[in-house]
């Protein structure tokens, strides 16, 4: 099977998990209701390991799985984790991963970055959500919450194979 | 020209990749938003609440069994006491089957006739939304157990009714409740005390409070801070009188003609976890599931 396509496959059911962590067990550990974004931190993760292609195709994926089970409009959380997923792949192989520093930096960047595509794909396409109508409160919290998750989540997604980058592909 | 066309695929791969993606993405927030597409999101909760059901049951089994251990003592004390008690309901229960029997007769006697009472639907939270943009909560009955679009929702906590939501899209097995505090959700709504009514609309979870639109000027000195908003039953979504939240703040914007009173909700909704899904009117008694509505303080006649 194609490297990328196994990546990608695995990326999904990876996601997928994550999605229904989210809905269901994570909500026990939520901060005035805001859960961390463990399934944007696999797209990023994933992304940057495994380049743009990877990243774009699994973000659709996963965001189409999303909006069928979200309120949300068909389309809004493909949209956001296409670009999201391209824009961090586009930083593969030009970024060193820290353990500690750099998830946490990624984090706040592509939590900040998934904001403001919320807020434009909102105001252009008229959709009323309850999170990001403006930047308060909620999405600090789940900016600094994500920061925090992310030095040991990223240390956890390294011990999977198929997502990890080769030396040709790194170089 | 078909060979162009590969070369120029060929060379800008990623490029055309992700172009394609965005473009259906943005059909399909099109469509969405003109509410065309309504089937796949209809699936896709039906497949969704099928593994939702699993995640919520198998994290619940391990939280119980670890703290079942611990409630076992418990358990025992209790079973000793509710032995007592039992013997003590035996006698109040044939008590009350003997009013019960005599209620019927009189009401026979007086013709009156069965009471309407709507029918409601018990159900259990399973998931909330899977990020943190939109605000929906997944409940465990659907289509099959009668739960229909835009059913009202109401909960009980401690000893108050408060009004959740309502139902906005249905599967088969599960369904979605818009809460109250989402800016898509407006409810018809008026203050207990001086029957003035409005317009009750989410604001979005930040805020914590709910906002009371088009309550007359007139009526700010009779509002007073504490006073409980209820549903007024006009529009025809929500049933009258389900406590909606107390007035927290009220402001006279003097640019317009009412009043803007800020309301914090009786629910808490990150507490949620049984929900009444409020069906059509049905005669008979309300069933053991419908527990009756917290008397509301009495109106004031105003002269």
């Amino acid at each position: 099977m194609n490297r990328d396509f196994r990546t990608t496959f695995f990326t999904v059911i990876a996601l997928a998990i994550c999605i229904l962590l989210q809905s269901t067990i994570l909500g026990r550990v939520a901060i005035r209701g805001v859960r961390p974004d463990l399934a944007m931190l696999v797209l990023v993760f994933v992304s940057l390991r495994r380049g743009p292609m990877v990243g774009q195709v699994s973000g659709f994926a996963s965001g189409f799985l999303e909006d069928l089970m979200n309120v949300s409009p068909l389309g809004f959380h493909s949209l956001l984790r296409t670009v999201i997923g391209y824009l961090f792949g586009l930083l593969s192989g030009n970024v060193f991963i820290d353990p500690f520093l750099m998830p946490i930096i990624l984090a706040v960047v592509a939590t900040i970055l998934k904001g403001i595509l919320s807020g434009i794909v909102s105001a252009l396409f008229g959709i009323e959500s309850s999170g990001f109508i403006t930047f308060t409160g909620r999405v600090w919290i789940e900016v600094g919450y994500n920061g925090i998750v992310a030095p040991f989540f990223f240390a956890l997604l390294n011990l999977f194979r198929v997502f990890k980058q080769t030396d040709k592909e790194g170089a | 020209m078909p060979g162009l066309f590969e070369g120029f695929f060929a060379r800008h791969r990623k490029g055309a990749t992700l172009a394609a993606l965005v473009l259906v993405s943005l059909i399909c927030l099109l469509l969405s938003n003109r509410t065309v597409v309504i089937k796949p999101k209809e699936i896709g909760l039906s497949a969704a609440g099928f593994f939702q059901k699993g995640f919520t049951g198998f994290f619940r089994w391990f939280g119980d069994t670890a703290g079942s251990i611990g409630q076992l003592r418990a358990a025992r004390e209790e079973l000793a006491a509710a032995r007592a008690r039992l013997e003590e309901m035996d006698q109040a229960t044939r008590e009350v089957l003997e009013l019960r029997r005599q209620n019927a007769e009189l009401k026979d006697q007086l013709d009156f006739s069965q009471a309407l009472s709507p029918e409601r639907i018990a159900a259990e939270v399973i998931a909330r939304d899977t990020d943190n943009l939109f605000s929906t909560i997944t409940i465990n009955k659907g289509s099959r157990q009668g739960v229909k679009k835009g059913m009202p929702v109401v909960a009980w906590q401690g000893d108050i009714e408060g009004l959740v939501g309502k139902v906005v899209l249905v599967g088969p097995g599960s369904s979605q409740v818009l809460p109250l505090y989402d800016p898509q959700c407006i409810v018809s709504a008026r203050v207990d005390t001086t029957r003035d009514e409005g317009l009750v609309a989410g604001q979005g979870k930040d805020r914590g409070t709910i906002v009371m639109n088009y309550v007359k000027k007139i009526a700010k000195d009779k509002i007073s801070y504490g006073d409980l908003v209820v549903s007024s039953g006009l529009g025809g979504v929500y049933p009258k009188g389900i406590n909606i939240g107390r007035i927290r703040d009220i402001t006279a914007p003097a640019y317009e003609t009412s009043l803007v009173l800020q309301v914090q909700p009786i629910i808490d909704f990150d507490r949620l976890e049984y929900l009444f899904l409020i069906g059509p009117m049905v005669e008979g008694p309300p069933s053991a599931a419908s527990p009756p509505v917290v008397p509301a303080p009495a109106p004031q006649v105003k002269p």
